[in-house]
């Protein structure tokens, strides 16, 4: 090695050491307060089950995605279309003002609108995941695809600032090193203190592993970046619960034989995650969605089983996530698909679960923490009686 | 009349595949006449405008690669105008000095970017000590009088202009096409050397020839 060679190679390494050593922007990052968990102050338990997409006669529903807006008003996207990653799977949208019914399901985004949008061919669309801004405006995170399947995606961005009846040109955004494959979102986005937001996201092309997207906009200029959870070819399709404004707990989709929902933790506001380890839950290799209640028990949904989504449940954590216990199953048919559940705290303090009901129905789950005391003080009486009989 | 953002970055992204498409056509003939140039780089230019399916070519280029490095571009702008002035601007230790980071940077970010291990190098592209590495790297080979050095300050350049759709300064040093490129170039220049020092050691009087 020439002695040239040498210097260039030691110079080079010593850029990178420092680059490494260097502050991170997202060290300042800090969970929002309205992350934070509050209830309605509601005293009789409420539950109550209804259908989003009801009428739609599609032969494929997917992936929905729940936004609560400062006017009480409940928002949600899902795609659909002949089957996943199909040319004509369409994003659609529909909204319900508190207590109200679903409106008729409204398309937002084409894979023709997202071409026109984005200037170059697109093979389809896929998940959609909205996020409510504190002045009312939603923006639509949404995947569209390239090529093949979901290793050939890129996440996109619009905003609308009429409650979703126009939209921005979409935007692309990059988030891979590799020909920008292969991003996606899924999960519920956690607003940060000082404006901005996490967004859970995952990777799909080498290897399955989860990430954050970073977003934060400020005078109409969008900025983001992106940081990891986990690396290698395991977990992914992370639910992110805040436990407080800088601890927060994610909850992983597991991709190997373990079939365990897999949990990481991070103590400084999502910089930093510790390594995935298995819970007690089971996994059928199927999403999973995590809400922080406000006496600071962990609620989540999933499907209880190593196998198929043939059943939906909720079980809850009273000890940020070290043991769980099941409160309910919610749906139960053999041979069904109940999957990808998506829960939100609506403005009222109504906790909303929705999920795919068999492929072709979006189902809303609305309930209460008042339902799930009930709940848990049902259990507990049938423990105690139990060993009696 | 001003130019958008957008239509800025569309045309930054077209002009890696114009000047890789207009060397195609040049071929490797020595002897170009002024109208095979001029034809070669017009016609470069049209090709890259033909529909396919309600598309231009450039757009199903972008469609798989939204993103040129600077590098690369500047690369190939190098190559061309070699080509068409018959002048040589990159020295063998230029050329070596492109290789070498394209290998050194492509190892280090595609592993690990796509999911390796726990570290994301990806996203230091978006920390603010990544461009005076970056700058660092350059004033250091311009300083040895490697001629990369300039090519090296336009990845800086361009994400100041914000010509590539990516925010990322990672995308703006390096493409897969260059990595894969510099890879090679890196492989065929071991192989070279290991050929010349397994042929220096049977020349050599204390080969083990004939026990």
């Amino acid at each position: 090695m020439t002695s040239r060679l040498r210097w260039m190679l030691i110079v080079m390494a010593w850029l990178f050491a420092a680059l490494l050593c260097s502050p991170s922007q997202l060290s300042r990052a800090r969970f929002g307060p309205d992350e934070i968990a509050i209830n309605a102050g509601s005293t009789s338990p409420v539950f109550k089950k209804t259908a989003v997409n009801a009428g739609q006669a599609l032969p494929m529903v997917h992936v929905a995605s729940l936004a609560t807006l400062p006017v009480g008003i409940e928002a949600a996207v899902w795609y659909g279309g002949s089957k996943e990653c199909a040319p004509d799977v369409k994003i659609y949208f529909s909204e319900s003002e508190h207590g109200g019914g679903w409106s008729a399901p409204r398309v937002i985004m084409t894979r023709e609108h997202a071409e026109h949008d984005l200037q170059r061919p697109l093979q389809g669309l896929g998940n959609a995941v909205l996020l409510s801004g504190p002045d009312g405006s939603l923006r639509l995170l949404f995947v569209t695809i390239a090529m093949g399947r979901w290793s050939g995606s890129q996440l996109n961005t619009c905003l609308s600032k009429d409650g979703g009846i126009t939209w921005s040109s979409a935007r692309r955004l990059t988030l891979s090193p590799f020909f920008n494959f292969s991003d996606l979102v899924r999960n519920r986005a956690i607003s940060l203190a000082g404006g901005g937001w996490c967004v859970p996201i995952y990777q799909e092309f080498l290897g399955k592993f989860p990430e954050l997207l970073w977003l934060k906009e400020s005078k109409g200029h969008l900025d983001y970046c992106k940081s990891r959870i986990a690396g290698g070819c395991s977990t992914f399709q992370p639910s992110v619960v805040p436990l407080d404004d800088a601890r927060a707990i994610a909850f992983l989709r597991d991709y190997t034989d373990n079939r365990k929902v897999f949990i990481s933790r991070s103590d400084d506001g999502g910089c930093s995650w510790s390594r995935p380890v298995a819970s007690q839950l089971p996994n059928p290799d199927a999403g999973i969605s995590g809400l922080k209640l406000s006496d600071g028990k962990l609620l989540l949904a999933y499907n209880d089983s190593s196998e198929c989504r043939d059943n939906l449940a909720l079980a809850l954590s009273r000890d940020e996530g070290k043991t769980w216990e099941k409160l309910a199953t919610l749906e139960q048919e053999p041979g069904s698909s109940f999957s990808y559940p998506f829960l939100i705290r609506s403005e009222g303090g109504l906790i909303n679960l929705a999920y795919t009901r068999k492929g072709t129905g979006i189902a809303l789950t609305e309930f209460n923490e008042e339902w799930v005391a009930d709940i848990l003080s049902s259990l507990s009486r049938s423990k105690i009686t139990v060993p009696q009989q | 009349m001003t130019m958008s953002a957008e239509t800025l970055q569309q045309f930054y992204a077209a002009m890696a595949p114009w000047l890789a498409l207009s060397l195609l056509l040049l071929g490797r003939n020595p002897f170009l006449s002024r109208v095979r140039m001029v034809g070669s780089l017009l016609l470069a230019f049209f090709l890259l405008r033909f529909p396919v399916e309600g598309w231009s070519m450039f757009a199903w280029i972008r469609m798989m690669e939204p993103n040129p490095s600077f590098t690369l571009t500047g690369l190939l702008g190098v190559l061309l105008y070699e080509r068409l002035s018959g002048k040589k601007i990159f020295r063998p230790e230029d050329w070596n000095a492109a290789w070498l980071v394209g290998t050194l940077t492509a190892l280090l970010l595609y592993p690990m970017g796509l999911g390796l291990t726990h570290v994301d190098p990806y996203a230091w592209g978006w920390k603010s000590a990544f461009p005076y590495a970056i700058a660092g790297c350059a004033m250091y080979l311009l300083l040895w009088g490697n001629r990369f050095g300039i090519i090296l300050i336009l990845p800086l350049v361009g994400s100041l202009l914000h010509l590539q759709e990516s925010t990322n300064l990672w995308d703006a040093l390096i493409d897969p096409i260059y990595g894969a490129v510099s890879l090679v170039a890196v492989m065929m220049a071991m192989q070279n050397f290991s050929g010349k020092l397994s042929s220096a050691g049977q020349a050599s009087p204390s080969g083990r020839d004939g026990e």
